[in-house]
């Protein structure tokens, strides 16, 4: 029986492995951020947000946490885990806002203060956080993409997926906003889906310049349409003659930020959103609530618009988009 | 060695053992918090989806000739999706809630059943691989949720029975955790006792034997299937009842993992072999770590190394008999029931 008692002991030097790495342990009040899903950079960049908050906010034991694998159930998990651990308060990006409503009900039952991000249509929250209203970050992509293209000229506008409220809540934006100022501007392909994949995009890209060899212009949704879209302009020869505006991220767009394939990126940053969840909550501890107009002390969050949810809570919406392009996308490192 | 029988499963002695020092463990670490009736509830609510996956795995690997059944998480969602759609044009949620949940039970497991045979059929009448056949339905079904459902959410209508099937507690046990000790006991019961158990541990042993031996082999495989298809389904009516609805995509993670519980209780992958008991307790020491680590706060990354640590150590405990079956080189029983030369 000697390798039971290898075995055995390796679990146990396992489990002292986990209780290192969970030294920093309880103090009275715990924020717990749960994220979509864990290591990639978007929500690398949300958790420096949570750590500053607690480096700021040294009573509070605040910490980001979320699934190792893409998986609504998997998030589920966490969360109730969180229910039964008794945290004060849980931020949540839901990778699925309707899978997590019982749960987060649960949560609230028992007393635990709810803040939820990107989940506008999420019944059982206190506070809903976007970090924009949809459709003004769309118009503003749009105007961008107007003013390079002189207020004239055929465009199109690619969307990751059509499921994706938010991405066609962008379009739509966009889309409303050259009917009502540019008159001129002639959408020729409103609304073409990508299924949020770079490949996708370019070949979508190459047929529409294909069919449109006249087009000046592309608004895309998912972070990835601007890749897809560049790499067809850069082939088909005509960067600098095509204006090209969408989501996206500097570290993926930067070289085509540089080739001058695409003019210019919006997104937000996930860290003021972490930061601003976080927030939120401690106010929500404190017994406070966001009034409308108030100044949360974040970038982007200094004049927030507070709605009616579709439950109980609120919505709170700021102003967080950051318009980059060449000039300055180097600040931004994810 | 002289050990008494009930000590000669090595397997079972391992995951006793690790199951013991994971809560023992898990109890000092979190100050009693891991032993809370909360938290106790919490994992109830948790381990039983994965763990009807995982006794579907187990069932078809047991069956032999390279069997397992990769659909259920897609066949599990799917029929909760369907179930969702379809009752609300059947009964009234408001009117007769009872009646409401019954049905919705009923349809569930029907789609499972439906699903279950159709891999069967497809595996015994048209001899395709499992693993095949399984992959394909398993996208034909994630498909078919796709197509119903526009790749949304399906909302679940609320009703107080049908919800405490996923959420409920009865004697402060969570109603879904009776459901998989139910279910549990019920294979055990089929595995051990009857001719239909007997006949499948011949079959996964040695196929040839059984089809000399006259077992209907055909039968036996639909049999199975559909027995995995049921399994699943029940994983899709508590996971529908849980969250309230049913999306396509719901836990897709859960595939590799109930394969590993299985593997990890010992199931032999060849077919022939495979307890329930540890099948029962590989998952819940995988409940047990994953929620501890939650507790403590520890990254799922860190669970995951875990997990994958406990298998590397069942299967170095298990000896070469079983890592050679596992690899298709030997016999299929594990080293206890092989009897050894004592020189």
């Amino acid at each position: 029986m000697k390798l039971t008692r290898i075995a055995t002991a390796l679990t146990a030097v396992a489990l002292m492995a986990g209780a290192i790495a969970a030294a920093h342990a309880a103090t009275n009040e715990t924020i717990v951020t749960v994220v979509k899903v864990t290591g990639i950079n978007w929500f690398n960049r949300m958790d420096e947000g949570v750590k500053e908050f607690a480096k700021d906010n040294p009573n509070i034991n605040a910490y980001q946490t979320g699934p190792g694998r893409a998986d609504a159930a998997q998030q589920l998990k966490i969360i109730e885990d969180l229910i039964a651990k008794k945290v004060t308060a849980i931020a949540v990006v839901p990778f699925d806002p309707p899978t997590l409503e019982p749960a987060l009900k649960k949560a609230m039952d028992r007393g635990i203060k709810v803040v939820t991000h990107e989940a506008d249509n999420e019944k059982n929250t206190m506070v809903d956080i976007e970090a924009f209203d949809n459709s003004a970050y769309g118009a503003g992509l749009n105007e961008r993409l107007s003013k390079c293209m002189g207020g004239q000229g055929k465009w199109a506008v690619l969307v990751g997926s059509l499921g994706s409220r938010s991405q066609v809540q962008w379009a739509d934006g966009g889309i409303d906003n050259a009917k009502a100022k540019y008159p001129k501007m002639d959408l020729v392909e409103p609304k073409l889906e990508t299924n949020n994949d770079g490949e996708q995009a370019y070949q979508v890209a190459k047929e529409v310049l294909r069919k449109h060899p006249d087009l000046t212009g592309f608004q895309g949704s998912s972070s990835l349409d601007v890749i897809g879209i560049g790499r067809a302009v850069e082939e088909a020869g005509k960067v600098g003659k095509i204006c090209v505006y969408g989501t996206g991220l500097p570290t993926e767009a930067g070289k085509f930020l540089e080739s001058g394939a695409v003019n210019g990126i919006a997104f937000w940053d996930p860290k003021l959103a972490g930061l601003a969840m976080n927030k939120i909550a401690q106010m929500l501890i404190e017994g406070k609530t966001v009034e409308n107009g108030a100044d949360l002390g974040i970038v982007g969050y200094n004049k927030v618009t507070v709605s009616k949810g579709p439950g109980k809570g609120i919505i709170v919406r700021g102003t967080g988009w950051v318009d980059v392009d060449k000039t300055n996308y180097k600040q931004y490192s994810f | 060695m002289n050990a008494p029988k009930w000590l000669a499963d090595r397997q079972l002695n391992f995951l006793v053992i690790v199951n013991l020092l994971v809560v023992i463990a898990a109890t000092a670490l979190s100050r009693g918090q891991f032993v809370n009736i909360d938290n106790l509830q919490s994992m109830g609510g948790q381990l039983p989806e994965l763990g009807l996956l995982a006794l579907g795995i187990m069932l078809s690997m047991i069956s032999g000739n390279g069997g397992i059944d990769l659909s259920g998480v897609a066949l599990a969602n799917l029929s909760g999706m369907i179930a969702a759609q379809v009752l609300p044009m059947l009964v009234s949620a408001d009117n007769s809630p009872a009646l409401y949940t019954a049905i919705f039970t009923v349809v569930v497991v029907v789609i499972g059943v439906l699903g279950g045979l159709l891999n069967g059929v497809i595996i015994a009448r048209l001899n395709l691989t499992p693993i095949l056949c399984t992959l394909g339905t398993s996208l034909l079904f994630t498909g078919i949720a796709v197509v119903l459902s526009n790749g949304a959410s399906v909302r679940v209508e609320y009703v107080d029975p049908l919800s405490d099937i996923g959420n409920g507690t009865f004697l402060q046990v969570p109603i879904a955790l009776w459901i998989f000790v139910a279910a549990v006991l019920l294979l055990g019961w089929v595995l051990k006792r009857t001719p239909f158990g007997l006949r499948l541990y011949l079959m996964g042993t040695n196929p040839k034997a059984a089809f000399y031996a006259g077992i209907p082999r055909a039968r036996m495989l639909i049999l199975t299937y559909g027995m995995c298809g049921v399994l699943a389904s029940l994983a899709g009516l508590i996971s529908a009842t849980h969250t309230s609805s049913a999306k396509w995509d719901y836990g897709n993670s859960y595939l590799l993992i109930a394969i590993l519980i299985a593997v990890m209780g010992g199931v032999n992958p060849a077919g022939g072999y495979g307890r329930i008991t540890c099948v029962f307790l590989a998952a819940t020491v995988l409940q047990f770590l994953s929620s501890l680590f939650n507790l403590l706060g520890v990254s799922q990354f860190f669970g995951d190394c875990a997990w994958g640590f406990l298998l590397l150590a069942s299967l170095a405990l298990a000896g070469g008999e079983r890592v050679r079956s596992i690899f298709g080189l030997g016999g299929a029983a594990p080293a206890s029931k092989v009897p050894k030369k004592v020189g």
